[in-house]
């Protein structure tokens, strides 16, 4: 059992209720990836609280590292959005760190991957597609529809470019949620399954010499995943940014 | 007239500041000569501090080029496979759903398909016209 357990790649994935609740007939229940939500928002605020106290000229590592993710995160924002585009950079930097968060704890052995299961990630894109649709309502009004109408097009082919935008415009909910959470779900099985491999290579008699061939792959693989780690986040908020963008101004 | 009546006292004002430069010239004679050492000392500090950087950047440049080309065509690499797959997937799904509502099965899934194919297409097209330096 304990065996067929480890060798199980998807087994990691498993949600686990610690706490069962059940408000309403809702399952609220808390669970490991509630649990790993809880220790990634507070490890991130750690990082923000403890490298923002000193303060010092000359920065200590923490808050060299707090004033980088900062720098990086405003820089972005500023060039993908402008001025305008900085109201949102409070909204940016959460997502930005949690998604980071999320991504490099899940990286660490017996840790459970938050970012791994669709619901979070879609509640993510949804949460920016949301603000994108009100914020733009609200802000540009009518206006907003502009984004569905390509300008500088001959009427007579409206008809089959607007349907064609609105298409593009749904389905970037879909490839935001399921790129972030596709990475994240097949990286994870790949260094699973190269791990079984070194076990049952090891397990395998005289085939155990060849053991060491999937260990130096499974070393290779964290590395690569540390990159898609810091890469998925990256690329979650510059397209967070680049959808809030087309909120502020509409109309290409 | 009026212009009479003013002209002395505006020569007397002139003289006045006249004098009141040249007394004051001994005075701050110092001051100035500080602010100039001090102009040049800063120009020459953003001089020295511009040169420094700019070499940073270079070695930077050739460092971290290929490491940070790899990461952002790899970050490139995952935007257009997901956004293409996602506009297709979307397309599917709204022909499906109007299908269902409507009845008429398999003629708006192929319809929405194709829509959903063109979406995906566009997207790529706009993310690959992008002026290669601009992000996003």
């Amino acid at each position: 059992m304990a065996e067929e357990n480890s060798m199980d790649p998807i087994h990691q994935f498993v949600i686990k209720p610690y706490v069962r609740l059940h408000p309403f007939g809702i399952d609220a229940s808390f669970t490991n990836a509630s649990l790993f939500m809880v220790i990634v928002v507070l490890s991130a605020a750690a990082l923000m609280l403890l490298g923002t106290q000193s303060r010092a000229l000359v920065p200590s590592r923490l808050q060299s590292l707090a004033e980088m993710a900062y720098q990086f995160v405003a820089s972005t924002v500023h060039m993908a959005g402008g001025h305008d585009g900085m109201r949102f950079f409070p909204f940016v930097f959460t997502l930005f760190l949690f998604v980071l968060f999320c991504n490099l704890i899940g990286l660490v052995p017996y840790t459970f991957s938050v970012t791994s299961q669709i619901t979070v990630t879609a509640a993510l894109a949804l949460l920016v597609i949301g603000i994108v649709i009100v914020y733009g309502l609200l802000h540009n009004g009518t206006r907003f529809f502009k984004l569905f109408v390509p300008s500088g097009v001959p009427v007579a082919l409206m008809p089959l470019l607007v349907p064609i935008e609105i298409i593009s415009f749904l389905s970037r909910p879909v490839s935001l949620s399921v790129r972030l959470f596709a990475n994240m779900l097949a990286g994870h099985i790949t260094l699973k399954v190269m791990g079984g491999f070194v076990v049952s290579l090891l397990g395998a008699g005289f085939f155990s010499v060849l053991a060491p061939l999937p260990f130096a792959m499974t070393i290779v693989l964290t590395a690569f995943e540390l990159l898609v780690a810091v890469l998925q986040a990256y690329v979650f908020a510059i397209l967070t940014c680049v959808y809030l963008n087309d909120a502020v101004h509409p109309g290409h | 007239m009026t212009e009479r009546g003013r002209r002395p006292d505006q020569n007397q004002q002139r003289q006045q500041q006249e004098q009141e430069r040249r007394q004051g010239e001994s005075r701050a004679g110092d001051d100035e000569g500080l602010r100039a050492r001090l102009d040049k000392l800063s120009n020459a500090l953003d001089a020295q501090r511009e040169a420094a950087t700019a070499l940073d950047a270079a070695k930077a440049q050739q460092d971290g080029a290929s490491a940070r080309a790899t990461a952002t065509a790899m970050g490139l690499a995952i935007r257009i496979l997901s956004e293409f797959v996602a506009a297709v997937i979307v397309g599917t799904l709204i022909g499906w759903g109007i299908d269902r509502a409507a009845g008429t099965t398999p003629a708006f899934l192929i319809i929405f398909l194709l829509m959903g194919a063109v979406a995906g297409f566009w997207n790529v097209y706009r993310i690959a016209m992008k002026p290669p330096g601009a992000e996003s």
